[in-house]
C-alpha cells in the first residue's frame, strides 16, 4: 500500500522537477556585456498592482501594456524625457518631426535610416531587417483588424482618409472568406520610399500628433506578427531598447537590444536636473543598463519591503507607509530617509477623477432646471478636500472642470475654486438646490443607487461619499463591483450615478473635453451621456485647432457649459509620492510615458 | 410535545456533559447579543463607521511616545484646521469633529485656538528637539567612523544610523521628553468636553479594544459582526440541513430514479472543490441587484452545504427503511409520504442537529475567507473583513483588529465545535470523525 | 474487478456531464456578461457583439456546452486564455502544477506522518492527560480561521524571523526555484506555506486518525491479542496500527485530487503561482477557458481517484465486495 502511493508521489515530483527545468535552460538568453565589457548593469524595478497582459501595441491598453510595450518598441515619436511642464514631442523613430502641408491635412514623415528589427527566429537567417515606411503603415492597419482584437481603434477613428472604409472592407471581407488583405490601398496611407511617407488626415486633428507617440501606434514587423500568430502577444519584436528575456506570472525580464538605434542621453537639462543627473551620463549612448528585472506587486507590503531593504530601485509610497516615510503634516521626507540618501519626488498626474451623473437617468438626468438644481445639491454637498485629507495625505489637488492641471484650460491655482455653486462644500446652498428640486431636506427623493468599482479604499471611500449626501438628507444606496460589471453598467446606461477616474491618454484637454462629446455616448467614453449641441459643434472646432489662446478661451466656455448643466461632481487629480534609491540615478518619475528606462543609470558605487 | 429525541437517552447523556452545557451558554449569549443588534438596532452600521479617535490604537498597554506624539499632532491638525474655516463653516466642522460621545469642548473659540497656538508651539519644540538630536548623533558618529578609518559605506550609514536610534530613544525616554507629552496631551484633552455617568463608559467600550486605521471602534465592529456571523450561519446552515436531509431521506426511501437522481445531484455537486465552487458562485453575483446584501452569501453556502447532511442522512434513513417499525407502517397501509414524515425524518433528527452544528462552524469560516477575497459580507463589518483588513496592519506590526475578530470568532467556533463533539458522543457514539 | 471499474467509469458518466453543466450554467447563464470585461475604454456600439462572436459567447448556451465537452474529450487544451493573450490554457496548466505540488505534496505527508504519530500517541494514553491536553489542542487549533494562521505565520515566520536571525529565511511572497537551485528555492518559499498548511491540517487529522485507532482498540483481536500477552506497546503499534491503515489510507486517497488544485488561500496569500492562484485570477478576469478547463481536470482526477480508492480499498480488505 504505502509503496504504491508513495512512488506514484515520488513519480509525480520528478515529473514535475524535468518538467519545470526544461523551459528554464530554453530560456536563458545569452546576455552579452555592457559596452565598455565591464559588469553588466542591472536594476530591479517594480510593477506595482497588477501586470502587463500582453506586450502586443496592438492589443495592448493599459498603462501595465503600456510599460511593457515602451521597452521593446519604438514610436515615431516621444517625449522628451526631461520636459515636464509641459510635456513636449521629440522624434524618435523620425529624423525630424513630421511636417504638415498647409492646410494641415497632408502630413510627411521621414524615417531614420538603418533602424533594425531585433535579432528574431521570426526573420530569415535571425537576423532582425531594417524598419522600413511599410511597416508603420502594417502596424496601424493592425489595428484596424479584428483579429488582432484591438482596444484602441478610437485613436484612429475618422482620422485618416479612407482607413475607416478599408476596416470595415477588410473585416467583411474576412468574414465572407475572402481573407483582411493588408496590401489593400489606404487613400490617406501613401508610401513614398522604404524612409518616406505621407500621411493625409480626413480634418486637421492636432491630437494626431499625439497618437504617433502613445504606444499602441509602436512599429512591428509583419513577420513577427505572421510567425507567431496569437504568440505574438508574448514573444515581442521591435526596434526599442530592450528584449524580452524572460516573462514569468511573478515577473519579467529585459535585455539590453545589442542593435538599438542610436540615441544618447539628452544633453537640455532642465531646472533642478542636475541632482537627478549622474554627471557621467551626459551626452551617453542609450540604453545605459544592460538588464532590467521586473517584479510584480500585487500588495503593496512585499514592494514596499523589497524597496527598504535596497532592492528596488524605486517605490511608489503605499497608503499605509506614508507616515513612515514623510511626517503627515508638514510633507517631508523623515529624516532616517533623507540619512540613506533616499530621494522623495512627487509626481502630479493627469488626473480627473470624478462622480458622474446619467444625464438620461430618469431621476438624476435631464436639462430641467429643477433636475440640475437636484444634482447641483450633490455636488455641493461633496466635499472633495475631505477625501484629500482623508485618503490621500492632502497630495491631490482639488479643482473646477474636467481640465486636469498642467494643462491648457486649466483652472489657475490663485483663482482655483470658481464660483460657489461648482463645488462643495456647502452645504445652506447645496440644502437650498434641493428644496429648488422639489425635494426639500431629501423628502420624496428615493435613494440613488451610486456605483463604484472595487479597490483597495473604495468601500471607505463610498462610506465618506454616504455620509457626505447624508448630510443634506441625500440616501445613496453603494453598489460596490468590480471594475469591468462597473463598465457593463454605464455601457448599458444603467449605472445612476457613479464614480470614475480618467487618466489622460495625451496631455490635451481635448482627450477629456471628449468625455462630453455627444457622439461618444455609451458605450464610448462619454459615460455621462451628455448632449449639447454647441458642446459637439465647439469641440469640432477645437479639434483641428493648434494651442492657442483661442482655443483655450474655447476650451473654458465648454468647460462651463457642462459645468452648468452640473453634469458630474469634480474634480481631483492624484499626485504620487516616489522614493528613490541613492545609487537609481537619471530618474525623474512619471506616470505620462514609459519609455524612460533607458534612461536610467545605476551608480554601483553607492549601491554596495 | 417535546420532539422525541429530547427525551432520548442521547439527550440525557449530552445534558450530563458540563462542557457541552457551557458551551450552549456562551453560544446563547452569542444569540442574544446577535438578536439585540438584528432586531433593536443596538448597533448600527453608521456606529461602526463612526471615528472614535485617533487612527490605530492598541488594545492595552502603553504607546510608543511616537505614537502618542503622533496622536497629539492628528488632533490638533484636525482641530486647528476646523478652526481655520470661514467663519460661517466653523460650528458645523467643529460638530463633526466628535468622537462619537467625545465632544469638542464648548469653551469660546478664541481660547480654543489660543490653547492650540500654545500646544502647536510645544509639539515643535518637541520634534525639532527629536530631529536635532538625531541628527547630531548620526554626523557625529559617522566623523568618528571616518576618522577611525572605516571606509564602508554601508557599515557606517548602519552603525550611524544605530547610534541616531539610540540618542533618539534616549531622549524619548528622558523625563524631561515624557513630562512635556504628557503636559500636551493634558491640553488635548481638554480640547473636549469632559465625559461623565453613562456617555463616558460607552466610549470607554468604544475605545476597549482600540481603533483600526480609520479610528473607528475596533469593540463596535467586532460586536456588530456577532450579527453577521449568526445571520449567515443559522440561515444557510438551517436551509442547507432541511434542503439536504430531506432530499437525502427522499431518495432513500422512495429509491429508484429519485435516489439516482440524487445521489447524481451530490456526486455532481461535490466533484467541484468546494472554495472554487463558492467563489464561482458569488463572483457571478457581481454586478447584479443582489450583490451588496447577504444574498449571494446565502446562496453559495447552501449550494455547497447541503451535500453533507444528504449523503449522511440518505445512508441512515437506508438503514431506518430496512427496520421493523417503518416495515409493519408500509403493511398496514400508510401512504409513503406519511411514513417518510412521520417516521423517517423524526429519527433522523439527530444527525440533522449535529449537521447544523458542523456547517454553522463551516458558515463562519468560509465567510472570513470569502470577505478576504472581496465576495463576501459587503457594506457592514463582519470578523472576515476585519481580518482582512487587519492584513496591512499586521505587517506593521499592529494587533488589535486581528485579535478582537479572532478572539470574538474563536470562542463561538470552539462552542459549536464542542456542541458538535457532545452532540456525537450523545447521539452517534460509533460515527468516525 | 475489471467488471466493477468499468461500470463505476460508466455510472461516472452523468456525474461528469453534469458537473461541466453545472460550471458553464453557472458562469453563463443569468450572470454578468464578460466580454465586457474586453472593451477597450473608448468602445463603439459594434464592438460587445464583435467580442462575443470572437470568444464564443454569441452562440446558444449548448453548443458552447459541447464544444467544451468535445474539447476536453480530445484532450484539446489548444485554446486562448481570455485574460492571458498568447497563452494557451495547456501552457498555463502545464505551469501551474508544479508549484501546487511542491506545496500540497510535502504538506499531506507531512501532516500524516505527524498527526498519525500524535493520534498514536493519544490513543496510548487514552483518557489520560497527554490525551486530553492534545485533544483540546485540537479543538482550539481548529476553531481559528485559516486566514489567521496565514497571516500570523507570514508576519512571524517571514517578517520577524528575518529581523532576529539577521538573513532572509522564508520569504514573504514569491517563487523562484532559479536563482539558489531547487532546494534552497523551496525551503525559501515553499518551506513556510508548507508549515502553516501542516498546523493548519493537524487539528483535523489528529482528531480523525484518533477516532480511528479508539475504534480499533475496542476490537476483538485487540483483546485476542492482549490475552494471547503481547505487550501493550506491540499491540498499539503493530497490530492495531496495521489495522487502522486501511482508514488511513482511505482518508490520504480522498485527499489527493485537493493536491492538484492546492491550497488557494496559501497560494493566493503567498503569491505562489499554483493553479489554485491561477484560478482565482482567471475567475477575476473572467477567463472561462481556464476556470472550465482546470475545474474538468480536477473533476476528472477527483472521480478517478474515487475509483481508485473503492478498488484499492477492496484488494486491502478482503471483506469489502466489490459491486
Amino acid at each position: 500500500m504505502w509503496k504504491i502511493s508513495r512512488s506514484v508521489v515520488v513519480r509525480a515530483l520528478a515529473l514535475a522537477t524535468t518538467l519545470s527545468l526544461a523551459p528554464q535552460s530554453a530560456a536563458a538568453l545569452p546576455t552579452d556585456p555592457g559596452p565598455n565589457g565591464k559588469d553588466l548593469k542591472v536594476v530591479q524595478l517594480p510593477l506595482r498592482s497588477d501586470a502587463p497582459k500582453t506586450i502586443d501595441p496592438g492589443r495592448g491598453s493599459t498603462t501595465y501594456d503600456n510599460r511593457a510595450c515602451s521597452m521593446v518598441y519604438d514610436t515615431l515619436l516621444q517625449y522628451s524625457y526631461l520636459k515636464r511642464d509641459p510635456f513636449v514631442l521629440e522624434p524618435a523613430l523620425l529624423t525630424k518631426m513630421p511636417t504638415p502641408s498647409e492646410d494641415g491635412l497632408t502630413w510627411s514623415f521621414e524615417l531614420k535610416p538603418g533602424v533594425v528589427f531585433q535579432d528574431n527566429e521570426c526573420f530569415p537567417g535571425g537576423k532582425g531587417r531594417e524598419l522600413v515606411s511599410e511597416d508603420v503603415f502594417y502596424s496601424w492597419k493592425r489595428q484596424a483588424d479584428d483579429r488582432t482584437k484591438a482596444k484602441s481603434w478610437w485613436l484612429y477613428k475618422d482620422t485618416i482618409v479612407g482607413f475607416d472604409a478599408f476596416r470595415e472592407e477588410q473585416n467583411a471581407a474576412e468574414k465572407a472568406g475572402t481573407g483582411f488583405n493588408y496590401d489593400a490601398p489606404v487613400a490617406g496611407m501613401k508610401v513614398i520610399d522604404d524612409h518616406h511617407f505621407q500621411v493625409v488626415l480626413t480634418e486637421p486633428v492636432y491630437r494626431f500628433i499625439w497618437l504617433l507617440a502613445m504606444f499602441q501606434t509602436s512599429v512591428v514587423p509583419r513577420e513577427a506578427v505572421e510567425h507567431y500568430g496569437t504568440r505574438f502577444s508574448r514573444n515581442p519584436v521591435g526596434t526599442g531598447p530592450y528584449m524580452l528575456d524572460e516573462w514569468t506570472d511573478l515577473g519579467m525580464s529585459f535585455v539590453r537590444n545589442p542593435t538599438y538605434r542610436e540615441e544618447y542621453f539628452p544633453t537640455d537639462l532642465q531646472d533642478g536636473d542636475e541632482e537627478i543627473v549622474a554627471d557621467l551620463s551626459k551626452g551617453k549612448r542609450l540604453p545605459i543598463i544592460d538588464r532590467v528585472e521586473y517584479t510584480f506587486y500585487k500588495k503593496d507590503q512585499p514592494m514596499w519591503l523589497r524597496f527598504e531593504e535596497g532592492t528596488l530601485g524605486y517605490t511608489q509610497v503605499p497608503a499605509e507607509n506614508y507616515e513612515t516615510a514623510f511626517n503627515r503634516r508638514t510633507k517631508k521626507l523623515n529624516s532616517s530617509y533623507k540619512r540613506r540618501g533616499i530621494v522623495s519626488a512627487d509626481v502630479p498626474l493627469l488626473d480627473f477623477i470624478f462622480r458622474q451623473f446619467n444625464m438620461q437617468d430618469e431621476l438624476l438626468g435631464g436639462y430641467t432646471p429643477e433636475k440640475i438644481a437636484l444634482r447641483k445639491a450633490i455636488i455641493l454637498a461633496t466635499d472633495f478636500d475631505e477625501f484629500n485629507s482623508s485618503f490621500y495625505n492632502d497630495k491631490n489637488i482639488v479643482y473646477d472642470g474636467m481640465i486636469p492641471p498642467g494643462l491648457d484650460g486649466h483652472p489657475n491655482n490663485e483663482e482655483h475654486r470658481a464660483g460657489p455653486e461648482y463645488r462643495g462644500k456647502n452645504i445652506a446652498l447645496a440644502k437650498e438646490y434641493l428644496a429648488k428640486a422639489g425635494y426639500p431636506n431629501g423628502a420624496g427623493l428615493p435613494a440613488i443607487n451610486y456605483y463604484v468599482a472595487n479597490s483597495a479604499n473604495s468601500p471607505e471611500q463610498a462610506d465618506l461619499t454616504m455620509r457626505q449626501l447624508g448630510e443634506i438628507g441625500i440616501e445613496l444606496n453603494v453598489r460596490m463591483m468590480d471594475f469591468s460589471s462597473l463598465i457593463e453598467a454605464c455601457d448599458n446606461k444603467k449605472a445612476q450615478f457613479f464614480s470614475f477616474a480618467w487618466s489622460s491618454d495625451y496631455p490635451d484637454a481635448e482627450n477629456n473635453l471628449a468625455l462630453f462629446y455627444g457622439p461618444n455616448q455609451s458605450p464610448g467614453s462619454n459615460h455621462a451621456n451628455y448632449e449639447n449641441e454647441e458642446f459637439d459643434r465647439l469641440y469640432e472646432q477645437t479639434r483641428s485647432m493648434q494651442p492657442s489662446d483661442e482655443r483655450t478661451e474655447i476650451y473654458l466656455r465648454m468647460r462651463d457649459m457642462v459645468l452648468d448643466h452640473a453634469a458630474f461632481a469634480g474634480s481631483m487629480a492624484r499626485t504620487r509620492s516616489y522614493l528613490i534609491q541613492p545609487w537609481l540615478r537619471n530618474f525623474k518619475p512619471t506616470e505620462q510615458f514609459y519609455n524612460w528606462v533607458k534612461y536610467l543609470d545605476v551608480e554601483e558605487s553607492l549601491r554596495e | 410535545m417535546k420532539p422525541k429525541f429530547l427525551r432520548s437517552r442521547g439527550a440525557k447523556k449530552f445534558f450530563r456533559s458540563r462542557i457541552a452545557t457551557f458551551s450552549l451558554v456562551v453560544i446563547g449569549i452569542y444569540a442574544m447579543i446577535g438578536s439585540a443588534v438584528l432586531f433593536f438596532d443596538v448597533i448600527s452600521v453608521d456606529d461602526t463607521l463612526q471615528r472614535v479617535g485617533p487612527d490605530s490604537t492598541p488594545m492595552f498597554g502603553e504607546q510608543s511616545l511616537e505614537k502618542r506624539l503622533r496622536d497629539v499632532d492628528f488632533q490638533l491638525a484636525r482641530l486647528d484646521t476646523a478652526l481655520n474655516k470661514k467663519p460661517e463653516d466653523v460650528e458645523p466642522a467643529i460638530a463633526e469633529l466628535a468622537l462619537a460621545e467625545r465632544t469638542i469642548s464648548t469653551k469660546p473659540r478664541e481660547e480654543l485656538s489660543a490653547e492650540i497656538e500654545r500646544a502647536w508651539v510645544s509639539y515643535d519644540t518637541l520634534a525639532e528637539q527629536k530631529d536635532e538630536v538625531e541628527f547630531e548623533a548620526f554626523d557625529a558618529k559617522k566623523a568618528e567612523l571616518k576618522e577611525s578609518g572605516v571606509e564602508d559605506r554601508e557599515e557606517i550609514q548602519r552603525i550611524a544610523g544605530n547610534a541616531a536610534d539610540a540618542s533618539v530613544a534616549e531622549l524619548v525616554a528622558s523625563e524631561e521628553f515624557v513630562s512635556s507629552l504628557a503636559q500636551l496631551e493634558q491640553i488635548v484633552d481638554d480640547l473636549y468636553a469632559p465625559l461623565t455617568g453613562w456617555s463616558a463608559k460607552l466610549y470607554d467600550l468604544r475605545r476597549s479594544m482600540g481603533t483600526d486605521r480609520q479610528g473607528r471602534s475596533i469593540a463596535i465592529r467586532a460586536i456588530f459582526s456577532i450579527k453577521i456571523a449568526l445571520q449567515i450561519g443559522v440561515v444557510t446552515a438551517l436551509l442547507s440541513v432541511i434542503f439536504g436531509s430531506l432530499l437525502g431521506a427522499a431518495g432513500a426511501f422512495y429509491g429508484g430514479w429519485i435516489d439516482h437522481l440524487v445521489v447524481w445531484l451530490y456526486s455532481t455537486f461535490s466533484s467541484i472543490p468546494s472554495l472554487i465552487f463558492l467563489i464561482v458562485i458569488s463572483y457571478r453575483f457581481i454586478g447584479t441587484e443582489f450583490e451588496s446584501s447577504l444574498f449571494p452569501v446565502y446562496v453559495a453556502f447552501c449550494l455547497t452545504f447541503w451535500i453533507g447532511p444528504c449523503r449522511i442522512v440518505r445512508g441512515e434513513v437506508l438503514k431506518i427503511k430496512e427496520l421493523e417499525y417503518v416495515q409493519a407502517a408500509t403493511a398496514v397501509g400508510f401512504g409513503k409520504f406519511y411514513i417518510l414524515l412521520k417516521h423517517v425524518v423524526p429519527n433522523t433528527m439527530h444527525l440533522m442537529f449535529i449537521n447544523f452544528s458542523l456547517l454553522f462552524i463551516g458558515a463562519i469560516k468560509s465567510e472570513v475567507i470569502l470577505s478576504f477575497l472581496g465576495l463576501g459580507v459587503k457594506n457592514q463589518p463582519s470578523w472576515g473583513i476585519m481580518i482582512r483588513d487587519s492584513a496591512p496592519e499586521v505587517v506593521n506590526g499592529f494587533f488589535p483588529q486581528l485579535g478582537a475578530a479572532t478572539v470574538f470568532m474563536f470562542i463561538l467556533v470552539i462552542s459549536f465545535n464542542i456542541l458538535s463533539d457532545a452532540l456525537q458522543d450523545a447521539f452517534d457514539p460509533k460515527h468516525v470523525s | 474487478m475489471w467488471n466493477y471499474i468499468v461500470r463505476r467509469l460508466l455510472y461516472n458518466i452523468p456525474v461528469y456531464l453534469g458537473i461541466i453543466l453545472l460550471l458553464m450554467a453557472l458562469l453563463r447563464v443569468g450572470a454578468a456578461d464578460p466580454a465586457y470585461t474586453f472593451l477597450g475604454k473608448n468602445a463603439e456600439p459594434g464592438d460587445l457583439e464583435r467580442i462575443r462572436q470572437q470568444l464564443g459567447l454569441d452562440k446558444p448556451f449548448l453548443v458552447q456546452y459541447f464544444h467544451f465537452l468535445w474539447d476536453v474529450l480530445t484532450l484539446n487544451f489548444e485554446q486562448e486564455s481570455w485574460g492571458r493573450p498568447g497563452r494557451t490554457v495547456g501552457e498555463m496548466l502545464s505551469t501551474a502544477y508544479i508549484p501546487t505540488l511542491m506545496i500540497t505534496v510535502p504538506g499531506l505527508m507531512i501532516t500524516a506522518t505527524i498527526s498519525i504519530c500524535v493520534a498514536l500517541i493519544s490513543a496510548f494514553n487514552r483518557g489520560r492527560f497527554a490525551d486530553r491536553i492534545l485533544m483540546v489542542a485540537a479543538v482550539v487549533g481548529m476553531s481559528v480561521s485559516f486566514l489567521v494562521y496565514i497571516i500570523v505565520g507570514q508576519y512571524y515566520g517571514a517578517f520577524q524571523l528575518k529581523e532576529w536571525v539577521g538573513t532572509e529565511v522564508f520569504a514573504i511572497e514569491g517563487f523562484d526555484m532559479e536563482k539558489n537551485g531547487f532546494i534552497s528555492g523551496w525551503l525559501t518559499y515553499c518551506a513556510l506555506p508548507v508549515i502553516i498548511s501542516v498546523i493548519v491540517a493537524m487539528g483535523y487529522d489528529t482528531r480523525f486518525y484518533r477516532a480511528v485507532m479508539v475504534e480499533e482498540s475496542t476490537k476483538d483481536y485487540m483483546v485476542t491479542a492482549k490475552a494471547k500477552g503481547a505487550g501493550r506497546r506491540k499491540v498499539m503499534f503493530v497490530h492495531m496500527l496495521k489495522n487502522a491503515m486501511i482508514p488511513i489510507i482511505t482518508r490520504i486517497m480522498t485527499t489527493l485530487p485537493f493536491l492538484i488544485v492546492g491550497s488557494v488561500l496559501l497560494e493566493y496569500y503567498f503569491n505562489i503561482p499554483g493553479m489554485g492562484n491561477r484560478l482565482l485570477g482567471a475567475i477575476a478576469d473572467k477567463d472561462f477557458p481556464v476556470i472550465q478547463t482546470f475545474t474538468a481536470i480536477f473533476a476528472v482526477v477527483f472521480i478517478l481517484s474515487n475509483i481508485l480508492t473503492d478498488v484499492l480499498y477492496a484488494l486491502v480488505d478482503p471483506r469489502v465486495r466489490l459491486q
